[in-house]
């Protein structure tokens, strides 16, 4: 019989009954025949291959990472709550050492949700990976902790989540910005003054097969979680990047992705896109759950499968040799923070957000303060074509005193002044979170 | 009158029930050497009581094919298989003849490689020269196509006694399983068949006219004609025939806990709203999983005979049996000898017992009555935290829906049935432990033979209808037919329920009371681009298991 190398805890939840509407890509079908064959190749019976049943995240668990306007009922489904309770369960059996490993294969995704959340974006509500990370150091104490996003689509909501912290290290490889949604996630966008390469982007060209993801990921990203010695490392596993994704322009294979998992040696995998839901899913989540438990994924492949048919392009190649030299430069050696301006101590920047799947316009001011001894508090005034201006502030974790009390300070002044509807603190060193309406 | 024989490993039970109650029973130690033997003996004491003809139906459970996968006596099988893309079929060899061949078929039923039958030629002549007469064929998604294996079997015809195909088992998933169930049902084919040919002179020879069934794993029955083809089915039917006991001489109708303590294991079995549960999956044997659906028990190693061990810091029993009791001459204390030396029970010589414990209790310091009070709660705590993880793995288990998360039915037991030979000596103790009302029945003496009896027959069938390739496969029936694209969920649960019904009729399996509910009813818009191509429909069907309701009442006490 066979037994994986490496304990594997899996949490699989399809959600059979939600979809965002019948036709749409994320719909109740897209992880059925995912389901057919991990139960046809007997995937729950190998020895150290458990299969687990999701948790169900709270309001609070969500208030740690995110701020919702006008509250978190209002901007999820319980299908959201099971999605993020599931990465938290999968969390959670690595943490607890039931397994060595483990495996969120659940939907809705997650990584297009920023910090600040009006609405859907890119079918995503809430970064199911933050609100794991968040209630992990929430439990377990401080971690530093390296999430690399190999989904097709640049996981802009994780890197806004994590912008200015310097403990989470967030490296995001897809297709370049210019080409696809949300048309972000190009080399210069390193993070905040105070966590400056603790952001990494990789934008590869489309066309892109396993060989420019490995190389990608052997010369910039290993190198750089090693430079950063994560205490956990997580996998946004987005498929999408497989030939046969309908939204997408990409070339990887299964073999690829079972490669690139193999050596990333991540601790916990979250399930993210893919929308080729019988041509790759199926395929690249059991070579997924193969190399995650150390067993043979060899024979895995695609029916039809060509390598030579889907291989990039040598001016495909020699373009990501490139950029990736750039990138390692870059980010070892930063030159400053990207756009924004210095006001009063504060380290601010103004961004504009289009939430398509709600259609949603978002108008907001994010500013941190440039504290000499921690990372500084940060706040955000929001308002968006469905709320009125909002306030969001935080005191992050290891938050010193003064920011702390500085973040109760805005908090209060917030609800005197009377000019934001919707006020939410969150205050990570008194394991607080408060909301006030105004 | 229904009869019923349990051929158990140390005992074999017979019984013979009337409408008015259990009208003979016997009880012989077992010949393992000559199963056939016990059974006859069994039967010709049954017989003497009430005659050849008063018997109408009988069923046996019997450990002849278990027997022979554990100690490896069953035939040698040639196993075809193909896999196409996934795990490599290699980790599931079975035996020395298996063969690999190239064939594809996806999750869809659409075969996306054909099958190599010129290479499977050669492979077939070497093994037909060396010998091999049974044969399994298996290709990985046959439940949604079964042409691959279909095919092998034409191939095979003229070479063999025995083809098993994968789909003729289950309509579940599960590659693996389904090969160790094709090639486990063709190793145990040629003896249980010899088996049944002498169980049918037997009865012949006796004058008896009676309908012949065996039990399944799952609690349930099968004509004994049936399994001569599905031989793999009467696989460890040792736990069923106890709790469809249970189930006939209790009224069972909360959340419970069945617990058969017998001399080497404590078997553990869940019952919501008063029935069985079910493990779907499939039951595992020799190491192997199978797709053989089985009741879902738990078995741990405490019992009468376990072993006692002591340290200075722990006085623990089991999961060791290394003999009888030393009550019965046996080398080392067990938990009969605690339970006699504190006067719980009278078994045997009560002084060996004691020199025994005492013996063990000396060298680590400690009275012998300390030792068997700590090892009799020992042996209590290991039930009952064994019970406590097994109801919170059931209600623990994976859900695929919102609304399973938010309302799945938790399974909360109210009681704890405790039979085997120990149950009485321990009900005390036990009922000490367990929140829930412990219950010892009146007379579980037999009440195995008395299950065995009165099961009904069981039988489950999956329906998987592809309306976008106008599809649709009963697999275990080998149905096959077009499907219109208006085919309806409600259409498929309907037909799957009248297919499961006419089979049993076809059988020839008294389906007086057997009530066909749905396991499972699904079914998926399927979208290409961004139209609506069709629809994924999934059924499951099955007959519970349970006993005969017109003999139940005879046999029913309060408890």
């Amino acid at each position: 019989m066979l037994k994986a190398r490496q304990p594997l805890g899996i949490v699989f939840f399809p959600a059979y009954d939600w979809a965002i509407s019948p036709t749409h890509p994320e719909r109740q079908e897209r992880l059925l025949y995912t389901q057919d064959q991990l139960r046809e190749e007997g995937v729950f019976d190998i020895g150290g291959i458990t299969e687990l049943k999701p948790d169900l995240a709270t309001a609070e668990d969500v208030l740690r990472a995110h701020f919702c306007f006008p509250d978190v009922a209002s901007v999820t489904t319980t299908s959201h709550l099971i999605s993020a309770g599931g990465a938290i369960r999968a969390a959670r059996t690595v943490l607890e050492k039931e397994a060595k490993r483990a495996f969120a294969l659940v939907r809705p995704p997650g990584h297009h949700a920023m910090k600040v959340v009006h609405g859907a974006r890119g079918f995503c509500n809430i970064n199911i990976e933050a609100v794991m990370i968040e209630w992990l150091r929430d439990h377990y104490g401080p971690l530093r902790v390296a999430i690399v996003d190999t989904d097709c689509h640049h996981g802009d909501g994780t890197q806004d989540v994590y912008w200015n912290d310097p403990d989470t290290l967030f490296i995001s490889l897809h297709q370049d910005g210019r080409t696809l949604y949300p048309g972000t996630g190009f080399p210069l966008e390193l993070g905040g003054p105070k966590a400056l390469g603790a952001t990494v982007n990789i934008p590869l060209p489309p066309g892109t097969s396993d060989e420019g993801f490995l190389f990608a990921m052997r010369e910039v990203v290993m190198p750089l979680i090693e430079d950063f010695k994560p205490d956990l490392i997580i996998n946004s596993a987005g498929q999408d990047n497989h030939f046969s994704d309908p939204i997408t322009d990409m070339a990887f294979s299964a073999q690829g992705y079972a490669q690139l998992t193999e050596l990333l040696g991540a601790d916990i995998a979250v399930l993210e896109g893919g929308y080729a839901i019988q041509g790759a899913l199926p395929y690249v989540n059991l070579g997924l759950v193969l190399s995650m438990a150390g067993l043979d994924y060899s024979h895995v492949r695609e029916p039809g499968f060509d390598a030579a048919a889907v291989r990039q392009s040598a001016q495909v190649t020699e373009y990501i040799e490139d950029v990736c030299r750039d990138i390692l430069k870059e980010v070892r050696h930063p030159r400053g923070p990207g756009k924004g301006d210095v006001v009063a101590g504060w380290f601010t920047r103004r961004k504009t957000l289009y939430y398509d799947t709600d259609a949603i316009t978002e108008y907001q001011t994010e500013a941190v303060r440039l504290c000499d001894h921690c990372r500084g508090v940060v706040k955000y005034e929001t308002e968006s074509t469905r709320n009125p201006l909002c306030l969001g502030v935080e005191a992050p974790v290891g938050a010193c005193p003064a920011c702390v009390e500085e973040a109760y300070r805005i908090y209060e002044a917030g609800q005197i002044k009377g000019e934001y509807r919707h006020l939410q603190l969150i205050d990570r060193v008194g394991k607080i979170t408060s909301t006030y309406t105004g | 009158m229904l009869c019923g024989i349990d051929v158990g490993g140390t005992h074999t039970d017979a019984v013979l029930i009337g409408p008015h109650g259990v009208v003979a029973c016997a009880k012989l130690p077992t010949n393992h050497d000559d199963l056939l033997a016990s059974i006859r003996e069994a039967l010709a004491s049954i017989v003497a009581v009430a005659g050849p003809t008063a018997i109408s139906r009988l069923t046996l459970s019997t450990t002849l094919t278990t027997n022979a996968i554990i100690e490896g006596t069953a035939d040698p099988v040639g196993v075809l298989v193909s896999g196409g893309p996934g795990i490599d079929p290699e980790a599931y060899r079975m035996g020395g003849h298996y063969h690999v061949l190239d064939g594809a078929i996806d999750h869809r039923g659409r075969q996306t490689g054909a099958i190599d039958l010129a290479a499977a030629r050669p492979v077939i002549d070497a093994w037909a020269a060396a010998g091999v007469r049974a044969f399994a064929a298996v290709t990985k998604f046959s439940t949604r196509c079964p042409d691959q294996e279909l095919a092998l079997k034409a191939l095979l015809a003229d070479r063999s006694d025995c083809v098993s195909l994968g789909h003729e088992f289950s309509g579940r998933l599960g590659f693996g399983r389904r090969i160790a169930t094709a090639c486990l049902n063709s190793a145990v084919w040629r003896v249980y068949n010899r088996f049944c040919d002498a169980v049918e002179q037997s009865v012949a020879e006796l004058g008896m006219t009676a309908a012949l069934n065996v039990l399944k794993a799952d609690g349930g029955t099968m004509p004994l004609s049936v399994s001569r083809t599905l031989p793999v089915q009467s696989i460890l039917s040792g736990p069923a025939a106890s709790v469809m006991g249970i189930i006939a001489v209790c009224d069972i109708a909360e959340d419970s806990i069945i617990l058969d303590i017998g001399g080497t294991t404590t078997d553990i079995a869940v019952f919501a709203a008063g029935a069985p549960l079910i493990e779907n999956e499939g039951i595992a044997i020799a190491g192997r999983s199978t797709l053989v659906r089985a009741l879902r028990t738990r078995s741990i190693g405490v019992g009468g005979d376990s072993a006692i061990s002591v340290s200075r810091q722990a006085v623990e029993v089991g999961p060791r049996r290394l003999g009888p009791p030393m009550a019965l001459g046996g080398p080392v204390p067990t938990l009969v000898d605690a339970l006699n030396i504190q006067n719980v029970i009278a078994v045997g010589d009560p002084r060996a017992s004691y020199q025994g414990i005492l013996a063990v209790a000396a060298a680590n310091g400690f009275e012998p009555e300390e030792v068997a009070e700590a090892a009799i709660l020992n042996a209590v705590n290991q039930i009952r935290s064994e019970v406590a993880a097994f109801v919170r793995e059931i209600n623990d288990r994976p859900v695929y829906t919102i609304f399973e998360l938010l309302e799945g039915r938790q399974v909360r037991p109210t009681r704890v049935y405790v039979m085997g030979g120990p149950a009485l000596a321990l009900s005390a103790l036990l009922q000490d432990a367990f929140s829930e009302e412990v219950v010892v029945p009146e007379s579980f003496a037999v009440a195995n033979a008395i299950g065995a009896a009165l099961a009904r027959p069981t039988f489950s069938v999956e329906l998987f209808a592809d309306t976008a390739s106008g599809r649709l496969t009963i697999p275990s029936l080998g149905i096959t037919r077009q499907v219109a694209d208006n085919y309806s969920p409600a259409a498929a649960e309907g037909e799957a329920a009248t297919c499961l019904r006419d089979y049993l009729a076809s059988i020839g399996a008294e389906v007086e009371d057997a009530p066909i509910e749905t396991v499972e009813l699904s079914s998926f818009p399927m979208v290409e681009g961004q139209c609506l191509v069709g629809h994924n429909i999934r059924v499951a069907c099955q007959v519970r298991p349970g006993v005969s309701a017109a003999y139940k009442q005879a046999v029913s006490k309060s408890c």
